[in-house]
């Protein structure tokens, strides 16, 4: 499990590795342990209107000319079909030519800042109970319109969204559209159901954040980085918090925020265009959308004023470590390209270069990072690096700093931004691969910046960021920016 | 080039739905009518006819160096998955020295000869980075690969490189220190996860001292010497025990063509490659090993069972009695331990089979005071297939489940390329891949039942659980425990047969 999840998305675990033909890791266990925080990339990208300097998305293929020697790396444009029902339901979907399997996905405008007061934890907790009981379907039912037919299916809760992501053989596909309507329309929640996935969710709890050496560390960072946004609540919550809800709180989040208006309906892969539109209208269209608006989250995050220090202990640290945070702009600031390119050039690989400086050449680090964790309304920034043994935390944290400063003031070459160009598309390239990576683009596209076509559009972005652009955010945000440095070490847990 | 038959369309995938459906349809003219559900209102509308799945066709060849060249062309996007799978893996650690296999992989990509000059560690990875994809090493059982995924456009340079660096590593001295340091600090954090280390000593608890066995603790990462490297590369890197595998946008006619320039001039060594001493499972004596480790955050509970060798006739049976218990979210150890009484995130089983044998694995991780209700769950339900048989439902959909993974595996370049890789490290051939799907949907309940009661019986199982000892209380204490094998993490070797360190 990446530790992106630790403070990007808690998502469910619905479907194992079964991957019984061939066991690459076996052999791995004790040589390939130190893995890096593989840390989310921020999918981050403004307005076109809004970013100064930064070339407007073409209108055809994404493509990047990088040498003159070697073919341009395409992309085709997704083909997006897009409607909005009567009820406010948004539905945007992909024809794709080939395969025979259909991904079906609802997003839903919500997540872990929404939770209620003294609920930490509670959107990601509803989200498990949409697994459970409905007016027409007995507990686990959608697990025997997936699974239980050669699909999947699975959810996560992020800051600012849940999303339900189901992928099924697409003869399916209609079935999977009746059962997304009515777990959004007659949800039913009881209480020993309930009980019981909130143990689950509490096991979760421990196992990504205490199980984990370092999971306590990475649900520190929101929690340290922000002041006042409730983005500083970790979305897994807290066990207390946890243990507080009641089956109140999952009717009235069901009522607030499940409707069809905070929702959007993704279908991509296998599916013949005119009959999706009749089986949309027919299971989606009777739903109602609620008088009432529904609550959103205002708080404004301040610009932090003054550097400060935290320690944070646990009891089972095997190699210290440190981490910085400063903040960053929201998603769909102008900013967020660079600052993603800025990342990618900081630790995507083993030669980028705090991996090349701290673990490689210095060998001070077991490993290090940068990341862009960029929400909707705010950001953060983190720079983070686990001690290699015998190694002081202060020294890595002017390493990292060095670093950062090389980067945003010395010279960089021109085969080293080409080289990030190439990584950030290949990474987009490969997505595309399957129709439930086109619909999680897509889904990100609408939920962060209003506009499905974002999902073709932030590529060539990335592609458009200029060294001088990485210069100007890394120096505005972090070099002149005031931060927080977290100390991570072994001790008694507070 | 040699053409195989193409894998089967899946499209005679089990469907329980649409069998439902059927039912459903036909039953309200026996039902009165309040009973009459109706399809596409308050019971799902009934599936369509399935859609055959058009798999890629395989094309398989060999270099006169004996190199095994397999292409699986799919020009859907401009992305081809490139690996060099070399036919030997930690089975082939010497005797005694554990962590040869790996440690070589890990230094392919530190240093190579390219074009007859010596390119260190950080030019290696920025060549590959700029390419779009990291160059990815490692070495699991039966096959050590060199992996890179990237865009079309940019295959014959990433070939080029990946064939230097099998070719011609450096396995310098400064870059084995420097990943020694990294494995040791890499086994510390190894160390501090209750899960990992439940995996680890589970491996050596069931095949005991024997070569699939053999884990590598930090005593013996310290003794590894550049000879042992160097040796591993000279006796299995040699184009007779490789294959190259290419899935993605490429056609067998230019794959061919890259492989004789860029390989072709590889001499195979005239002497055989050795033949190994592998040997069947040799579980030690304690069925239960319990591991105390003060301030975890979880306990871990796994338990190992007999499972079937690679060349079992009894294969697919075999996988699907694991699909039963441990293959997906319904499967019935997540549905005892998570669904029905929400002790764990999730509990899944695992398997593989090897020339001489096998081991399934059902692993979880709990609160401590629950890991003793875990460990009996999931040595239960192993037990319980003998008398407890799958229904039909229950079968046919764990059947769909393994195929739709299989499916899904097929869906991305990297992953089609791993399942021939696979196949390549198992020895099976490609064609044999045709039969996989067919041969999963014809397993009977009786046939799991038969395989449930000669392999999985209470004797033949062994059990670790690591955690907070204290904190998990009666359920695991001695007077509950006594024949268990208990050890605090500091004295655990698990080089030592009896997993001890000697004087502890």
């Amino acid at each position: 499990m990446p530790r992106s999840a630790m403070i990007a998305a808690v998502r469910s675990q619905r479907e194992p590795d079964m991957s019984s033909l061939f066991t690459r890791r076996q052999g791995l266990a004790l040589l390939g342990a130190a893995t890096l925080p593989a840390w989310r990339t921020a999918r981050a990208a403004p307005d076109a209107a809004a970013a100064p300097g930064v070339a407007p998305a073409p209108a055809g293929a994404a493509s990047a000319v990088l040498r003159s020697n070697v073919p341009p790396i395409t992309i085709a444009p997704l083909a997006l079909r897009q409607r909005r029902l009567a009820n406010g339901l948004q539905v945007v979907s992909v024809p794709t030519r080939n395969g025979a399997t259909v991904s079906v996905q609802v997003w839903y405008r919500v997540g872990g800042k929404d939770d209620p007061a003294g609920r930490s934890g509670f959107a990601h907790l509803f989200e498990h109970m949409m697994f459970k009981r409905t007016k027409h379907m007995r507990d686990e039912m959608f697990d025997r319109l997936t699974e239980d037919v050669g699909g999947q299916n699975n959810a996560f809760t992020a800051e600012d969204m849940t999303a339900y992501q189901n992928e099924v053989p697409s003869n399916h596909l209609e079935r999977l559209l009746w059962a997304e309507a009515e777990r959004l329309a007659h949800l039913q929640v009881d209480q020993g159901n309930f009980d019981s996935e909130r143990k689950v969710v509490i096991e979760e709890l421990r196992e990504r954040v205490l199980a984990d050496p370092y999971g306590r560390l990475f649900n520190a960072l929101p929690q340290h980085g922000f002041e006042q946004h409730p983005y500083r609540r970790p979305v897994i919550g807290s066990e207390a918090d946890l243990n507080a809800a009641t089956l109140g709180d999952v009717q009235r989040f069901h009522a607030t925020y499940y409707r069809p208006d905070n929702a959007v309906l993704i279908v991509v892969g296998d599916f013949d265009p005119p009959q999706l539109d009749g089986w949309v209208d027919r299971y989606f269209g009777p739903l109602v959308a609620p008088a009432q608006p529904i609550p959103r989250v205002t708080t404004t995050e301040p610009a932090r004023t003054a550097d400060s220090r935290v320690t944070v202990k646990a009891p089972n640290v095997p190699l210290p470590a440190v981490a910085l945070v400063w903040k960053g702009p929201p998603v769909a600031h102008a900013d967020a390209p660079a600052l993603e390119v800025a990342s990618a050039l900081l630790s995507a690989g083993d030669s980028s270069r705090l991996n090349e400086a701290l673990v490689y050449n210095a060998r001070a680090a077991q490993a290090a990072g940068f990341a862009a964790e960029l929400y909707a309304d705010a950001g953060l920034l983190a720079a983070y690096a686990i001690a290699a043994s015998g190694q002081g935390l202060r020294k890595l944290e002017d390493a990292l700093l060095t670093q950062i400063g090389a980067l945003a003031r010395g010279k960089v070459p021109v085969a080293e931004i080409d080289k990030v160009r190439t990584q950030l598309l290949t990474a987009a390239l490969l997505s595309r691969q399957t129709p439930q990576g086109q619909a999680d683009a897509i889904g990100r596209a609408v939920l962060l910046h209003g506009d499905a076509r974002e999902a073709d559009q932030r590529i060539a972005r990335l592609q458009a960021v200029r060294v001088a652009d990485v210069q100007r955010v890394l120096d505005q945000y972090v070099l002149r920016g005031r931060r927080v440095t977290i100390d991570y070490v072994q001790g008694a847990a507070a | 080039m040699k053409r195989l038959t193409a894998m089967p369309a899946l499209s005679d995938l089990p469907d329980l739905a649409r069998r439902r459906a059927t039912l459903a349809l036909g039953l309200p003219l026996l039902l009165p009518a309040a009973l009459q559900a109706a399809p596409g209102v308050d019971e799902p509308p009934p599936a369509l006819l399935p859609r055959p799945l058009v798999l890629p066709t395989l094309h398989e060849a060999a270099l006169a160096n004996g190199l095994a060249v397999v292409v699986a062309p799919r020009p859907a996007l401009p992305v081809v998955s490139i690996t060099l799978l070399v036919r030997a893996g930690p089975e082939a650690d010497p005797p005694g020295r554990p962590g040869v296999a790996a440690m070589t992989t890990t230094l392919w990509p530190k240093g190579a000869l390219r074009g007859g000059r010596p390119v260190p560690a950080a030019e290696l990875a920025r060549q590959a980075e700029a390419l779009g994809s990291a160059l990815d090493a490692r070495s699991s059982w039966g096959g050590s690969t060199l992996s890179m995924t990237v865009s079309s456009p940019r295959l014959e340079e990433a070939l080029a490189l990946m064939a230097d660096v099998l070719r011609r590593p450096l396995l310098a001295a400064d870059e084995l220190e420097r990943a020694r340091a990294q494995a040791l600090d890499g086994l510390r954090v190894t160390y501090g996860n209750p899960g990992e280390v439940a995996a680890l000593a589970l491996r050596r608890a069931f095949w005991g001292a024997v070569p699939h066995g053999a884990v590598a603790p930090p005593a013996a990462v310290q003794r590894l010497q550049r000879s042992d490297l160097q040796a591993f590369q000279a006796l299995w890197v040699r184009p007779d025990r490789v294959a190259l595998v290419l899935a993605g946008d490429v056609t067998p006619e230019r794959a061919q063509a890259l492989a004789q320039r860029l390989l072709g001039d590889w001499r195979a060594p005239a002497n055989p490659a050795p033949s190994l001493p592998l040997a069947p499972p040799a579980p030690i004596d304690a069925r239960l090993v319990l591991i105390d480790l003060p301030g975890a955050g979880q306990s871990g509970v796994a338990v190992a069972a007999p499972f079937v060798a690679s060349g079992s006739a009894d294969r697919r049976t075999a996988l699907v009695a694991n699909a039963v218990l441990g293959g997906g979210y319904s499967a019935r150890l997540n549905q005892e331990v998570r669904i029905k009484r929400g002790l764990s995130y999730g509990a899944f089983g695992s398997a593989e089979s090897f020339a001489p044998g096998g081991m399934f694995t059902a692993a979880t991780q709990t609160n401590h005071p629950t890991a003793a209700q875990a460990l009996q769950l999931l040595r239960g339900e192993i037990v319980r297939l003998a008398d407890a048989p799958p229904s039909a439902d229950e079968l046919a959909a764990r059947q769909a489940t393994l195929v739709g993974s299989f499916a899904r595996r097929l869906e991305t370049t990297a992953g089609l390329s791993a399942v021939l890789v696979g196949q390549l490290a198992q020895g099976r051939p490609l064609a044999d891949l045709a039969e996989h799907v067919p041969g999963l949907l014809a397993v009977t309940p009786a046939q799991v039942q038969a395989f449930a009661r000669s392999h999985w019986t209470a004797g033949a199982l062994r059990a670790v659980v690591v955690g907070d000892l204290a904190a998990a209380g009666a359920g695991l204490a001695a007077a509950a425990e006594p024949q268990a094998l208990r050890l605090s993490i500091a004295d655990l070797d698990l080089e030592q047969p009896g997993l001890r360190k000697p004087g502890r």
